[in-house]
């Protein structure tokens, strides 16, 4: 796990200094491409929060709001 | 005299047209107002229901209705409005009661007691403002449910800032839930018990503290990578305490003798966990635009808490773009997760321990999900609904199934309009 963050921490590093212009963003302003969970899966993520051990860094609920997890 | 009237209104508009050059063009963050429903119903069955202490049926459903009202205040303000309700009927939780005289007790049979279902409704407000060029965000939200056994209260804020011409973001985000139960014991716990069991006498203490609170404090950092690429990392650090036990969750000991009501095995105890968990999941996303008529979205989340779950989940989803209207999204996802340190199938506990559930959720299992979804796009908003024009409609559906034998459905159907 240590290395997976390691590696995936110089991944972003190393890539910080590209600079795509705005002009340049028409694939990554595509709705498919952002970053986070579309509204139509909330409540996917919200009944895996209820049924698994894990939850958070997702965009749900990490803990509190319901008698779950 | 005269000169001046002639040369004033010249000056003035002079003076404008400068002020007009001078300032930059402001995009508004929100064109215009949104009005977004979404459905969902949500059905799961399985042998291993925790209130019956790890064996008994697990049936329930439910059905939640949700209502986001998007309005822009300003170029630069957003408020954010959103509220619904969820309705549930579950057969293990009707077993609080199993004696309901219809039939004997049995947990792997529903009873028709009065908490047999239940009703949430939540609301939550939230309030956004973004700098003049765009490269900061403040947000501000509060959030309020309430359901027969649970009351939250709960509030938050976050900043995100951009730079790098927009390629980086950082955004660091807190949440504090106040939470408090209304604590709800199996009937032969209770009180007042008229069922009679020859030698039943469980050393049973209900919970002191019904209080639970939750505060979380989360780092996000996303990147382009390149025009195609862009990945996000979140890291989240939450602590809860208090009562963080579900007090209708029946545990049998291994070393009390057995008593049975009717068919129905009576409660040696309720679980019984620690009063603070720390949990720390990490996510990470990463979205590759193939082509026009493509695109991969994956996501990885790795999980550690204190009570000793550790848990990975890898989902990935395909949009693929049939045509300028419709969208079709086939997505997988896979979960697996150690056991919690202070879970026990029924029986396997002592009651010599401090700790200890039976509830399965908290059992070491992999979970596989399928699904599937559909995304009808109106470019133009051509369906109009009195001052509502039709944005989006989406379908959705998706097959849960785990190791532990319970699986699940859930359909979504959301519809998104602007509002003229």
């Amino acid at each position: 796990m240590n290395k997976l963050f390691f590696l995936v921490t110089i991944l972003f590093m190393t890539s910080s200094c590209v600079a795509v212009k705005e002009y340049d963003k028409v694939y990554l302003n595509d709705e498919e491409m952002v970053l986070s969970f579309k509204s139509s899966e909330r409540f996917e993520t919200n009944f895996q929060v209820y049924r698994e051990g894990a939850s958070g860094a997702n965009g749900g609920k990490s803990g509190g709001g319901c008698g779950c997890n | 005299m005269s000169n001046i009237f002639k040369v004033l209104p010249l000056l003035l508009c002079a003076i404008l047209s400068a002020q007009n050059q001078n300032s930059t063009y402001k995009k508004r963050v929100l064109e215009t107002g949104e009005l977004e429903t979404l459905f969902s119903y949500y059905s799961q069955d399985g042998p291993n229901a925790a209130v019956t202490g790890g064996e008994g049926t697990e049936e329930l459903t439910d059905a939640t209705s949700t209502l986001v009202l998007r309005m822009p205040l300003n170029d630069d303000d957003v408020l954010t409005i959103d509220a619904g309700f969820s309705a549930y009927t579950s057969a293990s939780s009707s077993n609080l009661n199993p004696f309901d005289g219809n039939g004997p007790a049995d947990a792997f049979d529903a009873s028709t007691g009065a908490s047999r279902s239940d009703l949430l409704a939540y609301f939550s407000p939230a309030y956004s403002h973004s700098s003049d060029d765009r490269n900061q965000i403040w947000s501000a939200n509060a959030y309020v449910s309430a359901e027969y056994d649970y009351f939250s209260l709960g509030f938050g804020g976050s900043y995100s800032r951009l730079f790098n011409e927009k390629n980086t973001e950082l955004t660091l985000a807190a949440q504090v839930y106040l939470d408090s139960w209304n604590s709800q014991y199996p009937i032969e716990l209770r009180g007042g018990f008229t069922g009679s069991a020859p030698g039943y006498n469980p050393n049973f203490t209900p919970f002191e503290n019904e209080g639970r609170n939750s505060y979380s404090l989360s780092l996000g950092f996303s990147q382009i990578l390149s025009k195609r690429l862009q990945a996000s990392m979140v890291l989240d650090l939450v602590v809860q305490e208090g009562l963080l036990s579900t007090p209708f969750q029946r545990v049998y000991f291994g070393d009390i003798p057995d008593f049975f009501l009717e068919n129905f095995q009576l409660a040696d105890d309720i679980e019984r966990l620690p009063e603070s968990r720390l949990k720390i999941p990490l996510g990470l996303r990463l979205n590759y635009f193939l082509n026009e008529f493509a695109v991969l979205r994956t996501y990885y989340r790795f999980y550690y808490d204190d009570w000793g779950i550790r848990s990975h989940t890898a989902h990935l989803e395909i949009p693929l773009k049939l045509s300028d209207k419709f969208t079709l999204y086939p997505n997988y996802r896979f979960y697996s997760q150690t056991s919690a340190d202070y879970f026990f199938e029924k029986e396997q506990a002592l009651s010599t321990f401090d700790f200890y559930t039976s509830d399965f959720d908290l059992s070491e299992y992999t979970a596989n999900q399928y699904g599937i979804g559909i995304r009808y796009k109106d470019i133009f908003t051509a369906t109009r609904f009195l001052v509502f024009g039709l944005k989006t409609i989406d379908l959705r559906f998706s097959y849960y199934d785990r190791s532990t034998q319970l699986d699940a459905t859930i359909i979504t159907i959301g519809t998104s309009f602007v509002i003229d």
